[in-house]
């Protein structure tokens, strides 16, 4: 072949080269290239985190009810309020008569209660705005937790330190399962489940293991234990 | 208005309470699958409210975050005595249907009824349950149930509200009153009511003039006029198949079309479960092919109108063949015996039945059903009598109900109607716009009538003939009370207060004679009080009905009365039924009875026992008949009756009676709701007064063109090749025996099905704690359907529509297999009920990539639909193919009210995930959990899954596999105890009972249609 | 360019052991090759043939993203799914394009590692067609799901819900053979083209393309490291690639294979598949081939002679298939399961048996013709046996995963499967997919490896008695070896 005859295809302009400073970044490239996917990965799995999306939520109440004062200053045992707590799956709210109970003598005239005084008049009831709100195809029993010595703490914390209820725990699946599968650091004697900062006088694995041990409490990880 | 604002709190709160309870967001109700358990008033007046409160409650306001909509908790005012929200609650009542009553048990969650079962201390029930009643449920929860008063004006109608409607009643009636009832009728419905029965006695002393008619397209009717004849009062025939060791059923479905029905099942069942001693064994003769039928030792399809001829027949063979000795008086019933026999010839099958019946004497029956005419009814009655079954296997009660048959009231009415002589018509109920006998035209008629009112759950035909339509309260919303057909009283409570403050049929009745509408509880109690036996109020109540049975005086024969029945029957000129003289014969729907179900979609999608047709009827045609007429399945003929026409689907049906066709009553309706529309074949366009039960002279002429039925088994025609296969492998599915093989080799099941050693795959799991299994018997399996609707109600089971069945798409978890074996004119028919067997080596298990199916420790094969992502990869692998795809999301756009039927228990399955029977795992983890908090050890028999607790035969046990004391455990190691498809060595929990058939041995083919081996 | 098919003038068939196989004809030297190939690519403005055809593809491949949008807006129930067919055109369709995925990594890698000279004008080609056939039947499993937003939960990723994918499910070990396949396959194509895409880079004249092609083309240069370096590397991946080619489809076919549906549940299936990927595979490869060449004038690169051979190839390949037709009935019988012995009659016999009969036809009978030499070596003939063949490879899926659904154990669960229009767009509009993307490569890149061509061409071996062109560094002077 003739490689005298003019082509400008072959001798045209001067092909494009990667200029000299990029050699500089090769490495930087590559690897930024390389963990992209990666640092993705682990900015959505954050992003998405019950710690991100649930805890803390604390929705305003029609009425201004303070755990604080009712659970913490004045104890009140949970049960009292919530009854359904040791025999069904839901706590249950508190009919607005047991707020009567009290109020009608004590602060019977607060602003705050107005709405309590209205609804036990009318009958109609208190629309509370939920805080802990399980997805709908899971279900959760109180009674069989509290009954096998689930302190309330243990999912609601320190309610007898909020004022407005705050959400304690992400309630993901994964956060189920790390009880589910060693329920030790959660249990109490019966008579402490809704103890607020309860504190055992013995190292709290030792005495899960003993009520574990001694109630036969193995939880269990199968879908159908929440899912039906 | 509140000072809340003021208060300086946040603002999405409502201003005040008054306001939430108006804000217009019911429709937001239950949005999300299940809100938190209300908390609900159970005294009826505040059921109402709640709902509008939980409406406006579940606020759903949008919220910053990944956060589901907001959800509001609406506790009490003040909460009732002993209750827990969010706990099921199970109360006492009944239902009544054509004068018929179903004893039941219904749950109720939060205020909300969400599940019908048997009343288990009730003889009639003992726990089991009609399809009927458990799917009223969804009828008291219809969206097109009427929810006002409707006045038509030049046939325009104009909504009421129910004040104005029931003042403009009270002031008519008013004016009938003063005229002391001239010119009014009133057409009600079949009623054993003892206070309907009081009304109705003081319209007839207050209102002489009035005329009261009773109406009902369905009835036993016969029967009745019968036993007027036999006995010169009307009675109660009372049969008892659990006393029976030989029963001989003449075109009678003892076992599903009957009021005392369940009972019979059970007591049938009971009979033959070989096990417990012997066997009973059943002869049916009919036409069309009944669900007794199917389980016949020996059935004989012929032509309904030929059937007479087979009872005579029978008879002469006794009597003259056999020399059974007739009473003194009786003789003279001979001659048309002899008459009859010098006709006929006696097939085999006869002689064998009359040597069986005279071989069990006293404990044999000879049951004779609705459609055969009264002399035949006295005929069974006589032979009964001569052959000591009377007082052992049959009785005869005393029956209130007095009159005209309903055939020939409604014939009556219509011609008072016709002469103008009816001003006003109140309709209690009933539909005879749609159902009553075509020849009299009631629709014109109606329009005639200056003043009409009709009292009914829909606007239907009827209702758009009427001047008024009042809505009426649904049975669960209602007082009512009902005398059993033992004549045991029961009181109805309802479980809902009205949810369009409907009225019924008492109370419309006060508001006639009393000019005030009283309450439908004051008049119940009243009578409450009266009746003899029915014990404190409150027991009455919490029991649903009174121990005590009423003494009746003893019934005795009137000789000359049957005689002269048997002689007219005898001597009348038989029917001939052939190519040249079809037969049509009118059968009740076994899902729609006649017709008033049909707006309900659980019915209108449940299988046909036989045919598995769904949300349709059709033209049912014996195969050699479909073959002689040259008619295939899907073809659409034109029926021809004399001068009336109707076009209907065709549907081969193998063991249908020659020369026969049968269709079912019920569909065509025309205004039966966004359901039952436009669905099947008006049956009724071919019904004349004069032939309400079977008609001769049918013609058959092919339009050419077709018509998509859907059914739910051979989706599609099925080839000669798949033809062959099914009938081989039906065999070994379906394992079933005579009588004299168990005996000879009881472990004969076992042996059926031939395969290599089995080795496992897999390491199987140890069974530790529980491991729930299931035995379903196929010898007490009657293929009845309760149990798929019962799942359906338990389990959230939606319901797809025909256009998707016809795909194959239906979504019941619980299927009832039918398979035809043998001559397809005389077929053995046999029913098995498959669900999810839960396999310990489940094949499902293995392929899900996502782990959505998976074993849990008690063995539960389980679906977890949230983690599903829908590959359909476990049901390609199943091979049971019970596995449940949702192909769309069949839970949209279901209207609010609709939603209330739900149970709360279970999950409500989106689009796009699989699902299936989960052995009622909601109903396991709730006994679970209550046994632990008992600190006690789950009992035997404790847990009870859907379909286990509605079986009429209790053909289905469920329980612990690890317990060796257990029934269930008992069963699977018994001798009828085998495993469907046990080769493939997935080791499922459910495990299946042999069927058993008895044959009389002078019958030399055995039941199965082919040679016993 | 002819849009008809013409007979090809030079015939290099003719076998001549004391010649080497003369593999291109037409008198090419390194340059005027480089410049037919490059030519294609530089020309300005594509033909309007090309236009036509790209107009009619894309349309197409709209349509599929319609109809997938409407999928997951309704629900797979548009489909004609069944209980029991769960799976029918989707899977049909994924196992389908994942076979024609087979031949182009064959012939680069296991043909490369076989020295089989002839490979070199056809595997960039092939190679392309390969991606574009994984690229399409990664769409399928994908969509076929019931819940298509949460498909990812078949990776093993982190997740609040501690949940691990099931590693026993054969699906699972689909996304990772697929996607490995995918991976390694890609690299291959382009690692290979990094040298024409170097000599489209000198040769180009707009900046676009100078800049376009100068990033692809990684800084080639020709030297002898690069080359060095390259063929190491394309060794490594050939060796790579090699296990893939048969793993992907034996994999595919456990799908199948390890669940008990009576038609499925085989020992057979993995080599089976593999030999009908290959086969539905260099089908594909010849019916895009044989109009290229022709269009584009290659008849004298792609000659008569890659195509007879690809020829028998399919014959082989085919007749393979139908061996195992056969074995599967004979197993079946010998095997004494009645269900699986029902499967088999009813697949040869039942409501299906039209669609069985087609895919006997197409791939048993259809390449037998290849025994002639005169069907082998002309092209019109290829093209339709060709287009047969793929036919009758769809259907074979079709039989496998829709005839053994629609019955298995038990009668009162049978049913039968009928597409909708949504099926049937859809799978159209993954050939539309197809095509585009084939087309698209044919306009921007190089469907001739020109480096490895020159390899083959005779003027390699008279580098010592010719001069070197001047400033001639582009494709591959031997003169650097």
């Amino acid at each position: 072949m003739d490689s005298q005859q003019k082509d400008p295809r072959r001798d045209g302009p001067d092909p494009f080269r990667f200029p000299k400073w990029t050699n500089a970044i090769r490495l930087p490239v590559t690897l930024a290239a390389a963990l992209a996917p990666l640092f993705i990965l682990g900015l959505l799995y954050l992003l998405f985190s019950p710690g991100a999306t649930s805890v803390g939520y604390q929705p305003a109440q029609p009425v201004p009810y303070s755990h604080q004062l009712h659970a913490g200053l004045l104890g009140i045992d949970c049960r009292y309020c919530h009854t359904g707590v040791e025999t069904g799956a839901a706590a249950t709210l508190p009919p607005t008569s047991v707020c009567m109970n009290c109020h009608a003598t004590v602060r019977a005239q607060s602003e705050k209660l107005q709405l309590v005084r209205e609804s036990f008049a009318t009958g109609m009831p208190i629309p509370w705005v939920r805080v802990h709100d399980l997805p709908d195809f899971v279900y959760f029993d109180h009674s069989a937790h509290v009954r096998r010595g689930v302190g309330c703490e243990s999912c609601h914390g320190r309610i007898d330190k909020m004022e407005v209820v705050r959400q304690f725990a992400g309630l993901n699946m994964a956060w189920c399962l790390e009880c589910h599968r060693d329920p030790v650091p959660h249990l109490r004697p019966e008579d402490a489940v809704t103890v607020m900062g309860y504190v055992p006088d013995e190292p709290q694995i030792e005495l899960g293991r003993r009520l574990r041990d001694a109630r036969h409490i193995t939880p269990k990880t199968d879908c159908s234990t929440c899912h039906r | 208005m509140s000072s809340m604002n003021q208060n300086g709190l946040d603002h999405n709160y409502w201003r005040s309470l008054q306001e939430l309870s108006d804000e217009p967001e019911f429709r937001r109700f239950l949005e999300g699958e299940f809100p938190e358990p209300a908390e609900v008033p159970t005294d009826a007046m505040s059921r109402r409210r709640f709902l509008q409160v939980m409406g406006a409650s579940v606020a759903m306001a949008s919220l910053v975050g990944c956060r589901w909509p907001q959800e509001t908790i609406v506790p009490f005012a003040s909460r009732p005595e002993g209750v827990t929200p969010g706990t099921a609650r199970r109360y006492a009542t009944v239902m009544e249907l054509a004068g018929a009553v179903s004893p039941l048990l219904v749950t109720s969650f939060d205020g909300r009824p969400i599940k019908v079962e048997g009343n288990p201390d009730h003889p009639l029930s003992q726990g089991a349950c009609d399809l009927f009643a458990q799917a009223g449920l969804l009828e008291l929860y219809d969206p097109d149930r009427s929810r006002h008063v409707l006045e038509r004006e030049g046939g325009r109608p104009r909504r009421r509200s129910l004040g104005d409607g029931e003042a403009a009643a009270a002031a008519a009636f008013t004016a009938l009153r003063a005229r002391r009832g001239a010119g009014l009728a009133v057409l009600s419905e079949a009623s054993s009511s003892p206070t309907f029965a009081a009304l109705r006695g003081r319209l007839r002393d207050e209102l002489p003039e009035a005329a009261w008619y009773e109406y009902e397209p369905v009835s036993r009717d016969n029967e009745r006029l019968a036993t007027g004849l036999a006995f010169g009062e009307a009675r109660r025939v009372r049969v008892d198949p659990g006393a029976a060791r030989v029963l001989a059923c003449f075109d009678a479905d003892l076992l599903l079309d009957h009021p005392t029905a369940l009972r019979n099942a059970r007591g049938f069942a009971n009979g033959r479960r070989a096990e417990d001693g012997e066997m009973n064994r059943l002869y049916v003769v009919e036409s069309d092919l009944s669900l007794t039928g199917g389980m016949a030792d020996h059935r004989v399809a012929m032509p309904s109108l030929e059937i007479p001829r087979a009872l005579y027949g029978l008879a002469a063979e006794l009597v003259l063949g056999r020399g059974l000795s007739l009473p003194p008086g009786y003789e003279s019933v001979l001659p048309a015996l002899e008459h009859v026999r010098a006709a006929g010839h006696a097939p085999a099958w006869m002689g064998a039945m009359a040597g069986d019946l005279l071989a069990h004497r006293g404990e044999s029956l000879v049951a004779v059903g609705p459609r055969q005419p009264d002399h035949v009814h006295v005929l069974a009655i006589l032979l009964n009598e001569v052959l000591g079954n009377t007082g052992r296997t049959v009785t005869y009660g005393p029956d209130d109900q007095r009159g005209l048959s309903h055939g020939a009231a409604i014939a009556t009415l219509a011609v008072t109607m016709g002469k103008g002589q009816v001003q006003s018509l109140v309709i209690l109920g009933g539909n005879p716009v749609h159902d009553a006998p075509a020849d009299l035209d009631f629709g014109g008629l109606l329009d005639r009538v200056a003043e009409s009112w009709h009292l009914s759950l829909f606007v239907d035909e009827t209702s758009q003939h009427c001047r008024w339509h009042l809505p009426r309260a649904h049975w669960l919303e209602s007082w009512h009370d009902v005398r059993d057909h033992d004549g045991r009283y029961a009181v109805a409570q309802p479980l809902i207060a009205p949810l369009y403050d409907g009225w019924t049929p008492a109370e419309l009745l006060s508001l006639l004679l009393d000019g005030v509408r009283r309450p439908a509880h004051d008049l119940v109690r009243a009578t409450a009080d009266r009746e003899p036996g029915a014990g404190d109020w409150e027991a009455l109540l919490h029991r649903g009905f009174a121990a005590a049975l009423p003494v009746e005086k003893a019934a005795a024969l009137d000789g000359r009365g049957v005689v002269a029945a048997v002689r007219r029957g005898g001597m009348a000129k038989p029917a001939e039924v052939g190519r040249e003289n079809l037969e049509l014969v009118f059968v009740r729907d076994p899902s729609l009875h006649d017709g008033r179900f049909a707006n309900n979609a659980w019915l209108q999608e449940l299988p046909d026992f036989m045919t598995k047709l769904v949300w349709d009827n059709a033209a049912l045609f014996g195969v050699s008949t479909a073959a002689a007429l040259d008619v295939a399945h899907g073809d659409v003929v034109e029926l021809q009756l004399g001068e009336r026409r109707l076009e209907a689907a065709v549907y081969v049906l193998p063991g249908h009676a020659p020369w026969s066709v049968s269709l079912s009553l019920g569909h065509g309706r025309t205004a039966a709701g966004g359901v039952g529309n436009g669905t099947g074949f008006r049956a009724y366009a071919l019904r004349n007064s004069s032939a309400l039960d079977a008609a001769a002279g049918l013609k058959v002429v092919r339009t050419g063109r077709s018509h998509r039925l859907a059914t739910t088994q051979d989706h599609h025609a099925i080839d000669a090749v798949g033809m062959r296969e099914r009938e081989k492998r039906s065999r070994s599915l379906v394992v079933s025996g005579t009588l004299a093989e168990y005996r000879e080799h009881p472990d004969f099941a076992a042996h059926r099905t031939h395969h290599p050693p089995l080795v496992s795959l897999w390491k199987e799991r140890p069974r530790e704690g529980f491991a729930w299994g299931m035995t379903i018997d196929l010898s007490t399996c009657i293929g009845c359907n309760a149990c798929v609707v019962a799942c359906q109600a338990e389990n959230n089971i939606p319901v797809v529509g025909k256009d998707q069945v016809a795909k194959g798409r239906e979504l019941h978890w619980l299927r009832l297999d039918r398979y035809f074996q043998g001559d397809p004119d005389a077929p053995a028919v046999a029913h098995q009920p498959v669900a999810c067997v839960h396999c310990e080596l489940a094949p499902c298990e293995q392929v899900c990539p996502v782990n959505a199916t998976m074993h849990n420790e008690d063995g539960l094969n389980v679906m977890a639909y949230n983690r599903c992502v829908g590959t359909r990869y476990c049901s390609n692998n199943c091979p049971y193919k019970v596995r449940r795809f949702n192909w769309f999301n069949f839970n949209s756009d279901i209207p609010d009210v609709r939603k209330l039927v739900y149970n709360p228990e279970v999950t409500l399955r989106s689009r796009g995930v699989m699902e299936k029977c989960t052995y009622c795992v909601q109903r396991i983890e709730t006994v679970k959990i209550d046994a632990k908090n008992e600190g006690r050890p789950v009992r035997d028999g404790e847990v009870v899954t859907a379909c286990q607790q509605t079986c009429p035969t209790q053909a289905i046990v469920f329980g612990d596999l690890n317990d060796p004391q257990s029934r269930v455990t008992k069963l699977t190691t018994g001798d009828r105890a085998y495993h469907l498809l046990a080769e493939l060595n997935v080791k499922p929990r459910t495990a299946f009972l042999a069927r058993l058939r008895n044959p009389n041995p002078e019958l030399a083919e055995s039941a199965d249609g082919h040679p016993a081996h | 360019m002819g849009t008809l098919l013409t007979r090809d003038t030079i015939d290099n068939t003719a076998h001549d052991p004391t010649r080497p196989q003369e593999l291109i004809t037409g008198g090419y030297d390194f340059t005027s090759l480089t410049d037919k190939v490059c030519g294609i690519v530089e020309r300005r403005g594509a033909p309007r043939a090309w236009w036509v055809a790209l107009g009619f593809s894309s349309t197409l491949a709209v349509t599929m993203f319609a109809m997938i949008g409407y999928l997951i807006f309704n629900g797979v129930g548009v489909w004609g799914l069944n209980n029991p067919v769960g799976w029918g055109w989707d899977i049909v369709n994924f196992v389908f394009w994942v076979g024609i995925g087979h031949a182009g990594t064959l012939i680069s890698a296991i043909l490369y590692l076989l020295r089989q000279q002839w490979r070199t004008s056809i595997n960039r080609f092939a190679e392309a067609m390969t991606i574009f056939a994984v690229i399409c039947a990664a769409i399928f499993p994908g969509i076929h799901v019931g819940r298509v937003w949460v498909v990812w939960w078949l990776f093993p990723l982190p997740n609040y819900q501690a949940m691990w994918p099931n590693f026993r499910s054969p699906l699972l070990w689909d996304v990772f053979a697929v996607g490995t396949y995918a991976t390694v396959s890609l690299l291959f194509w382009y690692t290979g083209m990094v040298p024409d895409l170097a000599t489209l880079r000198d040769r180009a004249v707009t900046r676009t393309r100078k800049i376009a092609y100068g990033f692809f083309a990684l800084g080639w240069r020709g030297s002898n490291r690069h080359w060095h370096r390259y063929e190491k590397a394309y060794l490594i991946l050939a060796g790579l690639a090699t296990p893939l080619v048969l793993s992907v489809h034996s994999v595919v076919s456990f799908d199948f294979a390890t669940s008990q549906v009576p038609g499925w549940h085989t020992t057979i299936f993995p080599p089976y598949f593999v030999a009908g990927a290959i086969f539905s595979g260099f089908a594909m490869v010849m019916t895009c081939l044989i109009p290229a060449r022709e269009w584009y004038g290659l008849k004298s690169i792609v000659t008569l002679y890659h195509l007879e051979t690809m020829a028998k190839i399919i014959l082989a390949t085919g007749t393979m298939v139908g061996y195992a037709y056969a074995t599967e009935f004979f197993i079946a019988w010998y095997g004494g399961n009645p269900a699986e012995q029902f499967a088999f009659i009813n697949r040869a016999f039942g409501p299906y048996a039209w669609a069985y009969w087609i895919m006997v036809s197409c791939n048993v009978i259809s390449p037998q013709l290849f025994w002639f030499k005169k069907i082998r070596t002309s092209p019109v003939a290829l093209l339709i046996i060709c287009i047969f063949v793929n036919i009758g490879m769809w259907f074979e899926r079709f039989v496998i995963t829709v005839i053994s659904l629609s019955r298995d154990y038990l009668p009162s669960a049978w049913g039968y499967y009928r597409p909708t229009p949504v099926d049937m767009l859809t799978f159209a509009g993954s050939f539309g997919l197809f095509f585009t993307l084939v087309l698209l490569f044919m306009r921007y890149l190089p469907m001739i490896a020109m480096a490895e061509v020159k390899t083959v061409m005779p003027q390699k071996h008279w580098e010592s008695k010719v001069s070197r062109p001047v400033g001639d560094y582009h494709g591959t002077n031997p003169g650097d070896r």
